[in-house]
């Protein structure tokens, strides 16, 4: 059909068009104007402009908002990184807020400490004291500095679209906006006050450059992430199983005549520069500090924490912690199960008597409100030391890595890090509910490869970001924070249901299961505004105010619920569905 | 975010043809700009419920990062600001009985609004005191400040406008779209540029004030005059009235309006609608002043409602407003030159003499599409001549003006987005009184920017992902981008001289101080400047209202 038909051919449909106003809802799938869908997609330019100017309004007039003792936090890093020679900054110790990040980040607030205004230092920003007292000018500093740090974040994301084959841009436009405007990001960098927005921005520059194959650069990135914020280590496994066996060994003409073809196995060249690249990152960042290096890791891994912090983070212990309270009340309502338990179990595992559990409860109790004492101990179930949640942590991370091991695609490797992510997150020690981002960053990047995967995904990012709604405690908050998120779900939920594929023709999806999924998400609402709602009636009946944990338990309990479903969930696709992950 | 777009990008000059395609992009008159770019993936029509609820969302969540900042009044005792007024309302509708409402410490904050005000005080005061008693304690509580109060005040007024102004929008949108064959895009577009339109915003939830119920309720009767049901629209106009005073302004031309539909149009005397519409009105006023007079005084009461809710008794003006009376009174000592009564005389004329056309074109021609343009002139009229006109009543004549952002010219959007622009810069000293500067200024350029009005540049060397000015999604290569400017070249002339002398205006009140003489110089400026433009636009949108008396729906 020759260029002139196809136009007359145009006209007509859009004479048609036109008679019909109230058809056009119904056509859009007209096959012409589809042709011509596809030619503008190549012609489209996916701009992450608008959410960054739009997104800059409203982070502009959430500067008055509150911010948490993070703020402070990173004041009092401005101000020693500022003030001190580069060897005291680690044991630099007026203000509890002492430095705990690797020295990248010390670096980076020391750049930043350099363009501190007079008037803002006026205001006390860069002095070292015990509580900061600033005012408005370093409120509006500091707002600033994560806003503009931020910008590295729709960067790394625009190269990742632009980098994306032309028929995915509109997938990957879906995963980047969904990343930038992301309620995690707007709730705990531009309201609680923190820089994920800018570390991630790293982390997401080695994920894009893995799936590029440009593993220098990936292991590059990396290792900066990880001298940014040694959080990143949950993520090693995966990292160093992906490279090694993606740039480092060659299994392609290998075969095992003695042992000194392990030799050949190994690209040598490959791994001189590799291990040089990373060697030389951590040289840059540790050097400075290498004399100094126990009191830097001691900064760094504070193991003295208790296993769950003041508000349980949404994960196994959580759970864990609800069923001993739960155990606890029931035994000593009735004690009589107390002897039917002792049958199959013995004293190790279970207090020897019932008058120990009441003492527990007791000591509990007496140290303060329940949940903010530091070290958790559980009344009935078996006390957890770290050295529990270090093994389940690893062996669910090594079952994430080994595939990887036999099938070094991008695929995997992303699928590996979500889980690698999810078990350092449901089993690790000490874990914060903001680090569910490093759960939901990687598996966004993961959702669009398949249908099937977002049932999962829509439980951990709802659950997950509903999960930091606590940290925001605030009244004035509340309804911005829900609103907020309710619509990022909705909106990035439909749209990635409607540009997934499913990738078997084969419907292997437990119906049942997405239905229940969709009803736990929401009633994730009700459960907000419940808790809310005492929460404000605690005001008028101060009754209310014993039961303060109650609310947060209730958050931590439920959500944990979805992110272990979802951890289920995506594990299941992960290992046994081999349609998913066939290249 | 972006789905499949069903974007025809054809240019229609290269085809040769004049056939309007209503889904051709370049006839969407905010084609190009950010909020079409946004709003531009949820085309197809699997995705269009959910476009509502995106912009009401973000309206309101814009709206509630505002009322994170501080209103007004706030820790300004003894007397605090509106904040204080409306609390103090909510205590006093709590704890007196109805006949004491009027007359209470009239010192402090007395209740100087319609009695629908103080019910809505007294709905909310009760919801309030529901939740935290201590905060409206009779007389205890005066002056009561803090995060838990402030949240829960906010929330009202957003609760408000979700209830009164949101709603009504949004069908006036959709209905306008309907009856002009727009594309469902341009009607979502509308409907965002009126709800995200920036004075009202900062007003109602910075400043704090409730405007967004008297201004939801005159929507109401816009729509239902729209959908010809004239008492209901009657019912709404009364309640609006009754809310707060303000809303007179509209009276005359919906006064003409209903008065020709039931007398002249579309049939002579229709005595049915006529008396339908009497008793309707009969009935809403009974409504609000009936329980004053059953519950309360009897007749004193009433008087003494009237008397506190006209105050005339205060001069010409008070602050300094762009209006005839404050900006003449540079020339001509108004004050001293004439009494009170002769004033008030004058400015009555005046006013009359300004609405008298509108009035007399709605009575003629009482077609739907000429009413916001009467609505405009009228209620302007009464802002550029009455007597005890406050910098905030601009937006009665705004709500009429911004209601035309469902316009499919781009001639007329010019006009519209420019005069918001105007208004929201007459609130400054207002706002700036408040210590709201920084949402003033987002607000501000957030507007314009979502309007497309800094579209007109485009740098080629840059990467076509880096083009500062809003990307769209689907351009032509041709694309000319073009901001919010008339044709008219002495209009365009016109626009860009007031922006500029705004802008300078703003840059002087921030950097240069004032003269001794001439303390209040930036305010008085700002006051010319948005009187000339008001004085300005008046005559346009006479001139439009002349011009389109005899077209149709389609040329609004």
């Amino acid at each position: 059909m020759s260029d002139v038909e196809t136009e007359n051919i145009e006209i007509i449909e859009e004479l048609n068009v036109d008679e019909l106003p109230d058809k056009i809802k119904e056509q859009p799938q007209d096959p012409v104007k589809k042709k011509d869908c596809k030619i503008s997609t190549t012609d489209r330019r996916y701009s992450l402009w608008n959410f960054w100017i739009c997104g800059l309004f409203l982070k502009i007039l959430l500067f008055p908002d509150y911010f948490s003792t993070d703020f402070d936090v990173h004041r009092n890093w401005l101000a020693i990184t500022h003030n001190l020679p580069i060897n005291e900054w680690y044991f630099e110790h007026t203000s509890q807020w002492t430095l705990d990040y690797p020295p990248f980040f010390a670096y980076f607030e020391w750049v930043l400490s350099q363009f501190v205004p007079s008037i803002v230092k006026k205001d006390g920003c860069l002095d070292i004291v015990e509580v900061g007292q600033f005012g408005w000018p370093t409120v509006i500093f500091q707002r600033g500095t994560v806003i503009v740090s931020e910008i590295l974040l729709y960067a790394v994301l625009q190269y990742y679209i632009n980098t994306t084959s032309k028929d995915r841009r509109t997938q990957s436009f879906i995963v980047a906006t969904s990343i930038v405007v992301s309620p995690g990001f707007l709730i705990i960098d531009h309201i609680h006050f923190q820089y994920n927005g800018f570390l991630f921005a790293i982390f997401i520059a080695s994920i894009v450059t893995a799936r590029n194959k440009n593993y220098l650069w990936c292991a590059t990135f990396y290792s900066i992430a990880l001298c940014f914020k040694h959080i990143f280590l949950y993520m090693a496994p995966c990292y160093f199983i992906f490279l090694l066996r993606a740039y480092v060994l060659n299994f392609e003409k290998f075969k095992f005549r003695s042992y000194k073809d392990l030799l050949f196995l190994v690209k040598w060249s490959h791994l001189f520069k590799l291990g040089s690249i990373v060697i030389g990152t951590f040289a840059l960042c540790f050097s400075p500090f290498i004399f100094q290096m126990p009191q830097v890791l001691s900064r760094l891994f504070p193991f003295s924490r208790g296993l769950t912090h003041a508000y349980w983070a949404p994960n196994f212990w959580a759970l864990y912690s609800f069923a001993d309270k739960i155990l606890s009340i029931v035994i000593l309502r009735v004690p009589y199960i107390y002897t039917v338990v002792t049958r199959f179990i013995s004293s190790p595992l279970i207090p020897s008597s019932v008058n120990e559990i009441r003492e527990r409860v007791q000591e509990a109790s007496n140290n303060g409100s329940k949940g903010l004492v530091q070290d958790v101990v559980f009344t009935v179930l078996p006390q957890i030391p770290p050295k529990v949640t270090f093994f389940l942590t690893v062996f669910y991370q090594i079952l994430a890595v080994i595939p990887v091991l036999f099938d070094p695609s991008f695929k995997r490797f992303i699928g590996s890090l979500t889980l690698c992510g999810l078990a350092s997150y449901l089993f690790g020690w000490h874990v914060h509910e903001k680090a569910i981002l490093l759960v939901i960053v990687p598996f966004s990047f993961l959702v669009i490869l398949d249908r099937r995967l977002l049932v999962p995904f829509m439980l951990v990012s709802a659950a997950g970001y509903v999960s930091l709604f606590p940290l925001l405690y605030e009244n004035a908050d509340f309804a911005l924070k829900c609103l907020y998120t309710f619509v990022w779900c909705v909106v990035y939920f439909f749209a990635l249901r409607k540009t997934t594929k499913l990738s078997s023709s084969v419907e292997r999806r437990v119906f049942f299961m997405d239905r229940l999924a969709i009803i736990y998400i929401c009633l994730l609402l009700p459960m907000v505004l419940g808790i809310q709602f005492f929460d404000v009636m605690k005001w008028k009946y101060p009754l209310f105010e014993k039961f303060e944990f109650l609310g947060l338990m209730t958050y931590s309990v439920y959500c944990s619920l979805g992110i272990m479903s979802s951890w289920i969930g995506i594990s299941w696709l992960y290992n046994f569905d081999e349609p998913l992950w066939e290249s | 975010m972006s789905t499949k777009k069903k974007g025809s990008k054809r240019d229609k000059n290269h085809h040769g043809s004049k056939i309007v395609d209503i889904n051709e992009p370049d006839n969407d008159p905010f084609y190009a700009s950010p909020l079409y770019d946004f709003l531009a993936p949820f085309r197809p029509a699997g995705s269009q419920w959910l476009t509502h609820y995106v912009i009401i969302i973000f309206a309101l969540i814009i709206r509630l990062a505002i009322g994170l900042g501080p209103y007004s009044g706030m820790n300004t005792p003894p007397m605090f600001g509106d904040f204080e007024a409306q609390r103090h309302w909510m205590e006093i509708t709590q704890h007196l009985p109805i006949s004491e409402w009027y007359w209470f410490d009239l010192q402090y904050w007395g209740l100087d609004y319609p009695p629908l005000t103080a019910f809505h005080s007294y709905v909310l005061g009760k919801i309030g005191t529901f939740v935290y008693p201590a905060w409206f304690k009779l007389n205890e509580s005066r002056g009561y400040e803090g995060d838990g109060i402030k949240t829960f005040m906010r929330l009202t007024v957003v609760l408000s406008d979700i209830i009164f102004y949101i709603p009504a929008v949004v069908y006036f949108t959709k209905w306008v779209g309907r009856h002009r064959n727009q594309s469902p895009v341009s009607q979502y577009i509308a409907a965002a540029a009126i709800l995200f339109q920036p004075s009202l915003m900062l007003i109602d939830h910075g400043h704090f004030q409730y405007n967004s119920v008297m201004l939801g309720l005159t929507v109401y009767t816009i729509n239902n005059l729209l959908d010809g049901f004239y008492s209901m629209a009657a019912v709404c106009f009364v309640w609006s009235i009754c809310f707060k005073q303000m809303s007179l302004y509209y009276a005359p031309v919906f006064f003409a309006y209903l008065l020709s539909k039931s007398l002249f149009f579309p049939k002579w005397f229709n005595v049915s609608r006529f008396i339908g519409i009497a008793i309707a009105t009969v009935l809403a006023f009974v409504s609000a002043f009936g329980p004053l007079y059953l519950f309360g005084g009897r007749i004193p009461n009433l008087q003494q409602c009237i008397h506190r809710i006209f105050p005339f008794a205060r001069g010409i003006f008070e602050d300094k407003v762009a209006n005839f009376w404050c900006v003449g009174n540079l020339f001509i000592k108004f004050k001293t030159l004439y009494t009170q009564e002769q004033l008030q005389l004058y400015s009555l004329v005046l006013t009359v003499a300004g609405f008298m056309p509108a009035f007399l074109m709605s009575l003629l021609y009482p077609k739907k599409h000429l009413l916001p343009y009467a609505l405009t002139v009228c209620a302007m009229s009464f802002f550029l001549f009455s007597f005890q006109v406050h910098e905030k009543t601009i937006l009665v004549p705004l709500l009429p003006v911004t209601l035309l952002y469902t316009s499919n010219d781009r001639n007329v959007l010019s006009f519209v987005c420019w005069i918001n622009n105007v208004a929201l810069f007459t609130l400054w000293p207002l706002l700036k009184k408040d210590h709201l500067s920084l949402q003033y200024s987002t607000c501000f350029i957030m507007c314009n920017w979502l309007l497309g009005n800094f579209s007109f540049f485009t740098p080629k060397f840059l990467p076509r992902f880096l083009t500062p000015g809003p990307p769209v999604s689907d351009t032509n290569k041709d694309y000319r981008r073009r901001s919010l400017l008339p044709n008219n070249i002495l209009w365009k002339i016109i626009i860009i001289c007031s922006y500029i002398a705004m802008f300078s205006i703003h840059i002087g009140d921030r950097f240069i101080e004032p003269p001794k003489q001439y303390p209040d110089l930036w305010v008085i400026l700002n006051c010319v400047v948005g009187f000339g433009c008001f004085v300005l636009f008046w005559l346009w949108a006479y001139y439009k209202l002349f011009t389109l008396r005899n077209k149709t729906i389609q040329a609004l």
